[in-house]
């Protein structure tokens, strides 16, 4: 953020903003709680199939931490028009913004580690670049989430650590982390967008895709470097810091969902919105 | 290759001292970290420390719980052979079965 922008008054309420600002902003924040309120699921799944109990203990840690970012996260909204209760409770499956990557749940204790290494910190990353946001609604809530989130790199990297180090589950470890990494690196979109250039103009988020992805792969680089991995998903070290080699596909992208199509289906949904408990449901 | 035990400590206010809570298996440091702070959760801890039992000197081994390591699981069997019949549900890594 630019001297003159971190001098600049903060935004207290969304009615402050610009007006052309407010949907790239929700677009941003419904795409975050949504991945956090999948990505909580997808980790549930874990915490009875984990292959040590500390390891199950700390997914069902996890899976509850980001149902808490998730609902924070949606409680933002009620402040750009929303109501949050019906994006919790009331959408098809069709509507959630959640990063593509969580539409299939894990198939193997691999694709849970390389998910929490990678599209974690991708939607860690993207939280980072709002901690210092001259929108303050968003700028108080994110430091304690991001806290939160240490402990999920950590487990991250040790277990990634851990598999890599056993020669018959490195194969597995490599094709998950290279069916994750691409929906990472992607999901955080594209400098073009002008929704998001204006957010970084006005200091509502720090920096723009191209420097948060650095920052991300910044983030991950040096571990999937440390267990010998990295050069080959196309991760790599350069003058200007990291960077990720391969070329994304773009086609059918959707700047406002952060998705190429595609949903989630209805079954996952209806765990998303607590269907099985909707009648318990308090105001 | 061995799970190495780790001892954990912690402490509620910065007025009182460290105290011994419990113990986590992990295979690093850092996922002890994880492992203590998730599994000790209870209490809302100012300071929370772990600590490789094979760190501790006990001064009368004779009187010490930290010498007797009989806790240590052999994790990478664990890792691959595991059957996912264990009594918290196993795990899928479990399906790799042993050549």
């Amino acid at each position: 953020m630019s001297t003159a922008l971190a001098d600049a008054p903060a935004f207290e309420k969304a009615e402050q903003l610009p007006a052309d600002l407010r949907a790239p902003l929700r677009d941003l924040v419904l795409a975050l709680a949504d991945s956090k309120r999948v990505l909580g699921l997808r980790y549930s799944d874990r915490m009875l199939g984990a292959p040590t109990l500390e390891a199950g203990i700390a997914a069902s840690s996890m899976a509850q931490d980001e149902w808490g970012h998730g609902r924070l996260t949606y409680a933002l909204l009620s402040d750009l028009g929303d109501d949050p209760k019906v994006l919790e409770h009331e959408r098809p499956g069709a509507e959630y913004r959640s990063n593509p990557a969580l539409d299939a749940g894990f198939g193997s204790w691999s694709d849970m580690i390389a998910c929490n290494l990678l599209i974690d910190g991708a939607l860690s990353a993207q939280y980072g670049a709002l901690a210092e946001s001259r929108y303050a609604p968003v700028r108080t809530r994110v430091q304690k989430l991001l806290d939160e989130e240490r402990f999920h790199f950590q487990y991250a990297a040790g277990w990634a650590r851990r598999i890599a180090g056993v020669e018959q589950l490195r194969g597995e470890l490599f094709a998950s982390f290279e069916r994750y990494l691409v929906e990472a690196v992607r999901w955080l979109g594209r400098d073009e967008d002008a929704g998001v250039r204006r957010l970084v103009e006005e200091g509502v988020v720090r920096e723009g895709p191209s420097a948060v992805r650095a920052r991300f792969l910044g983030r991950v680089g040096p571990v999937l470097e440390e267990i010998g991995m990295a050069e080959a998903l196309g991760v790599s070290r350069g003058a200007d810091g990291w960077s990720y080699a391969r070329e994304l596909d773009w086609d059918g992208w959707d700047e406002s969902t952060r998705r190429r199509g595609g949903g989630l289906d209805e079954e996952t949904a209806a765990r998303a919105r607590g269907d099985r408990n909707r009648a318990m449901l308090l105001d | 290759m061995k799970e190495p035990v780790y001892e954990v400590f912690a402490r509620k206010t910065r007025e009182e001292p460290l105290r011994h809570i419990g113990y986590v298996n992990a295979m690093s440091g850092d996922l002890a970290r994880v492992y203590a702070w998730t599994t000790y959760d209870e209490q809302n801890w100012i300071e929370m420390c772990v600590v490789p039992r094979s760190a501790i000197l006990p001064v009368d081994p004779e009187e010490s719980q930290f010498v007797h390591d009989t806790s240590v699981r052999d994790s990478e069997d664990e890792l691959v052979h595991m059957t996912g019949t264990g009594s918290y549900g196993g795990g899928d890594v479990a399906v790799k079965e042993a050549p």
